[in-house]
């Protein structure tokens, strides 16, 4: 009885461990309903009711375990986000040319708006360099001034639906 | 006094024929030559798409130049001659040696910091988690 007790608390010490390196024991699909039972319960705590299964639940508790740490793990996935870095600072541009368009119209919405830092994920020296070849290119008609493309574009199908 | 960079590009009409274009480019380089500027650098980008209507176009036909002189008369001069031409809807002349000393200078500096520390040692990745033996403890309860 002991024994088994003990034996039973320590697998899943040592599962949690085991998962990292071999994560799919070749049982586990099956045992997916008894992870999410026991889960919540903590580790530890389901030796009690389950006596009579012990022999057969030395798989189960294995899955069971390895079920438990995903779930914090998960949660953590939810707040994760993938860090953001200046495009222009990786590739070492300290110039930033009004006259490509092509590069510039990745920083811009459709409409022509500036995007913001905080979308692109570019630094703060960056962007203000960006803002400034951005409103160049807008005066040549490289890029598009905040709304008028839609002023410029929409009139003109409704125009011609009516004619 | 010390000579400075600009760009100057403008935009012609979709249309118009070739020796107008010449006309208008001619006279640019003639008041360049005048004034004692040099032309670093012209470039014809082709017809393109206008980002707005501009004198009821939709595309237009892009022309670069880059200009170094030591005259800012000069610049006021080219508008001027731009803004007159019929076949010229849009122009834009800007200083560029401001932006490319700095350019420089971020670049030296860049440099310098690379040279004083030259490499720095690479993190060793951490060593991968053995696999704890699971199958142990259950060949000892069955």
């Amino acid at each position: 009885m002991a024994e088994e007790q003990k034996q039973g608390q320590a697998a899943p010490t040592e599962a949690p461990r085991a998962e990292g390196g071999a994560p799919a024991p070749t049982g586990a699909p099956s045992h997916g309903g008894h992870s999410g039972q026991g889960g919540h319960g903590g580790p530890g705590g389901h030796s009690g009711p389950r006596r009579e299964g012990g022999r057969e639940g030395g798989p189960r508790r294995e899955g069971g375990p390895g079920g438990g740490p995903g779930g914090p793990r998960r949660g953590k996935r939810q707040y994760f986000r993938k860090k953001k870095v200046c495009k222009f600072c990786v590739e070492k541009i300290d110039l930033i040319d009004y006259k490509r368009a092509d590069i510039l119209s990745q920083f811009v919405q459709e409409r022509g708006k500036i995007l913001p830092r905080r979308m692109t994920g570019v630094c703060a020296r960056h962007q203000r360099w960006l803002g400034v070849a951005i409103k160049r290119a807008r005066n040549i008609a490289l890029l598009p001034f905040a709304g008028s493309a839609a002023g410029a574009t929409a009139p003109r199908a409704v125009e011609a639906h009516k004619s | 006094m010390e000579e400075r960079l600009y760009d100057l590009i403008f935009i012609a009409r979709p249309a118009t024929p070739e020796d107008e274009i010449r006309k208008v480019i001619t006279s640019i380089e003639h008041a360049c030559t005048e004034k004692g500027a040099k032309i670093e650098k012209a470039e014809h980008w082709g017809t393109r798409k206008l980002a707005y209507r501009v004198a009821k176009h939709r595309e237009g036909m892009y022309y670069y130049h880059q200009i170094r002189t030591a005259q800012g008369e000069l610049i006021v001069e080219l508008e001027r001659r731009l803004h007159v031409q019929d076949s010229v809807i849009k122009y834009l002349t800007i200083r560029l040696d401001e932006d490319i000393k700095r350019q420089k200078k971020l670049g030296d500096k860049r440099e310098k910091r690379a040279a004083r520390r030259p490499r720095r040692p690479a993190a060793t990745p951490p060593a991968p988690v053995p696999a704890a033996p699971a199958p142990e403890p259950q060949a000892a309860a069955s």
